[in-house]
């Protein structure tokens, strides 16, 4: 019907902290993450180095072994002179720069690639050594074999080169750029994967945020993608699908409570009309008549308990128009003057002129309920008063409409229920009304955005019922 | 010659209780029991007054209204609804309806407002008048004095209104919820008889003293002023 909501209800505004932080449990996360790739490539890293160092320290051997033993070769078949003359041969050609070989027995010994004859037992493996190669250059790491000749001579073959310092290095090197990039990726990755799981689910968060507030038309974008995320989507929108059919069914069994509730009632009363029609006994007229009433009683409960649920909704046309109030309440003072009068009851006004943006017809509704409650409760003395500011017990920038009676008021603890639908306290069971009056006029109030408070009268010994209406201005 | 009232409504019985009713106030009444029967009726032949429910099968009631406005049909047309909302109010009277009645509805506020609308159709206006007149109460609108025979009657201005309202339906029953649309502008029922502590107290100011009374109780709808 084109209608539009005023202003949100009561609790319409949802409020998320802080949307888009990373929570510290999500850095923890992702610090977790990293750690674990850089302890898994130090990891492999270390088992490479061992690798590694195992295959060139048998590549060395193997070379170790295999001069030695041409050398032993040279030796068996020439005798000493052949093998001084391999050795010597050796000595600074172009074959292999880094092998080395010494050869005890004659005076100065035979060395090849050799400043002194290394010190090094005999054994049936090579071993590690440290080659002297001269006086003004740092001895260097090697591995070599001696061996004793049958000549009781000894012979040293040897390799140069320190094998697990240069690869220790060079590992550490390989080992920090890793850890350097890995760092580096890792964060940043981490970072992408943070950001994009909080954007995400702030997503996420918001449509449900919005669900709460109210808004059941909501929903998620679904990529398909099958992922977690798009799964959750998916069953988000499911929900949200869920719930707006079942408000959507709420308020659509509302509306048509109307015309299901209101048809039988408005029947009834036709029938009850027909009958008074056509009775003439005394006794039954009367019957008819206290029927007639009380079907007039309960089509009036159900236009209010209709028009509380469209108000609550918000599915109110905007008719508000700048008004004073002190019009508004005395018009209804004049409305409801005769009648005061005729109850004996003093109808008084204090009004102070107060420009409000107001719907003059559900105000004069609710001022109509107070003033109904009051003459119906038994007051002497009803006081409709206007005011702006914060006269009217509530912040600067309010309004306020209060109806002030000296009837036998609400206890503080019952106030909060008696503004809820179809609650009558106990000592007002026995009187007519519907029991929806203060829920109007609670539900016109949040309509405006305002509110509704009950409070003690200034009857003797706090006697009395000060019912305000506080509007924004 | 009798009035013809067009009454376009779904529910049987009360479409039985407002035709019968009406009947026995002496109108020609015709029936339609859906939204498109009803339209056609309305704009083939000649009513006084459309009483058109709300909500109607194959089309529903304010569509009936907006298709007969623009079918330059002027009739009268009474909208009935189970939607008795403000807002529904003010979509009907939109949309070109010239009245308009919550349901339930009590018989007595039905004929008042139908009564209403048929004279109106017939010309019986006194909206122009300066004075108005009913037996020896004269209430002129300009200088606004109200008298009665020679007896000059000082009155509020809400009784005033309230007077000059009742004086242009003369002979007609008003309801109370006419005198609270017209006299106050409200659309709501207050519940209680605030509109009948009016009337009593204007009662006693036209009528205490005098011989004959010019207001009239009608039970179970409201009053009626008349001189007869």
């Amino acid at each position: 019907m084109g209608a539009l909501p005023i202003l949100p209800g009561p609790g319409r505004i949802a409020r998320t902290s802080n949307p888009r932080r990373l929570s510290p449990t999500m850095l923890w996360l992702v610090a977790a993450v990293f750690v674990l790739q850089l302890l898994s490539s130090a990891a492999a890293i270390f088992f490479l180095r061992g690798q590694m160092l195992d295959v060139v320290r048998a590549d060395r051997v193997r070379q170790v072994l295999d001069v030695r033993d041409d050398l032993l070769a040279t030796y068996l078949q020439g005798g000493r002179p052949a093998l001084a003359q391999m050795i010597v041969r050796q000595q600074g050609s172009a074959a292999d720069p880094t092998v080395f070989i010494a050869l005890t027995g004659g005076a100065p010994p035979l060395l090849s690639n050799l400043a002194r004859v290394p010190a090094l037992d005999i054994a049936p493996r090579p071993r590690p050594v440290m080659v002297h190669l001269g006086s003004d250059i740092p001895d260097i790491e090697g591995m070599a074999i001696a061996g004793q000749l049958s000549d009781g001579e000894r012979l040293i073959v040897g390799v140069m080169g320190a094998t697990e310092s240069r690869f220790n290095l060079a590992f550490a090197t390989a080992g920090g750029l890793t850890i350097l990039v890995a760092v580096a990726l890792a964060t940043a990755s981490a970072l992408l994967l943070g950001v994009e799981i909080s954007r995400r689910t702030h997503a996420i968060a918001e449509t449900a945020a919005q669900l709460a507030s109210g808004n059941f038309g909501a929903r998620l974008p679904e990529s398909h993608s099958g992922d977690g995320f798009d799964h959750l989507r998916l069953q988000m929108n499911r929900m949200a699908e869920r719930i707006d059919t079942l408000v959507s069914e709420l308020s659509s069994v509302s509306a048509s409570l109307a015309h299901d509730l209101r048809s039988p009632v408005a029947r009834l009363s036709a029938a009850i009309d027909t009958a008074l029609d056509r009775v003439e006994e005394p006794v039954a007229l009367e019957a008819l008549q206290a029927a007639r009433e009380n079907a007039d009683g309960l089509r009036h409960m159900l236009d209010t308990a209709l028009e509380i649920t469209r108000l609550e909704g918000g599915a109110v046309a905007d008719r508000r128009l700048p008004i004073d109030l002190a019009r508004v309440v005395e018009d209804m003072a004049e409305l409801y003057e005769p009648l005061a009068e005729q109850s004996g009851v003093l109808l008084e006004t204090r009004l102070e002129p107060v420009v409000v943006t107001c719907d003059r017809e559900l105000l004069s509704r609710a001022i109509a309920n107070l003033i109904d409650n009051a003459l119906k409760y038994g007051a002497r003395r009803v006081v409709l008063s206007t005011s702006a500011g914060p006269g009217a017990g509530a912040g600067p920038g309010m309004a306020g409409i209060a109806v002030l009676d000296d009837g036998p008021g609400i206890p503080p603890q019952d106030r909060d229920r008696a503004v809820e639908r179809f609650i009558r306290l106990d000592n007002a069971r026995t009187l007519p009304g519907g029991g929806l009056g203060l829920a109007m006029v609670q539900a016109v109030a949040r309509l405006h955005g305002g509110e509704f408070t009950l409070a003690d009268g200034d009857g003797p010994g706090r006697r009395g019922l000060l019912a305000t209406l506080h509007l924004p201005r | 010659m009798s009035a013809r009232i067009l009454l376009i409504e779904d529910d049987t019985q009360i479409g039985d209780y407002i035709a019968r009713g009406l009947d026995e106030e002496g109108f020609v009444v015709d029936r339609a029991d859906n939204g498109r029967d009803g339209l056609f009726m309305a704009t083939d032949s000649q009513f006084d007054v459309v009483v058109l429910d709300r909500m109607l099968p194959a089309m529903d009631g304010l569509s009936v209204l907006k298709a007969m406005r623009a079918a330059d049909v002027d009739t009268p047309v009474l909208m009935l609804s189970a939607l008795g909302s403000t807002d529904d109010r003010v979509s009907g009277l939109t949309a070109g309806a010239d009245d308009y009645l919550g349901k339930p509805f009590s018989f007595a506020e039905l004929l008042a407002r139908v009564q209403a609308l048929v004279r109106r159709r017939t010309g019986a206006t006194r909206a122009q008048d300066t004075t108005l007149r009913c037996g020896e109460l004269e209430l002129d609108r300009l200088t606004r004095v109200v008298r009665r025979g020679g007896r000059k009657i000082a009155l509020q201005p809400r009784e005033f209104r309230l007077l000059e309202y009742l004086m242009m339906h003369q002979g007609e029953v008003v309801t109370r919820t006419m005198l609270l649309e017209a006299v106050w502008d409200y659309h709501f029922d207050p519940g209680t008889n605030v509109i009948d502590v009016h009337i009593s107290r204007l009662r006693r100011k036209i009528d205490d003293g005098e011989e004959r009374v010019l207001f009239h109780t009608v039970r179970g709808a409201g009053y009626r002023l008349a001189a007869d």
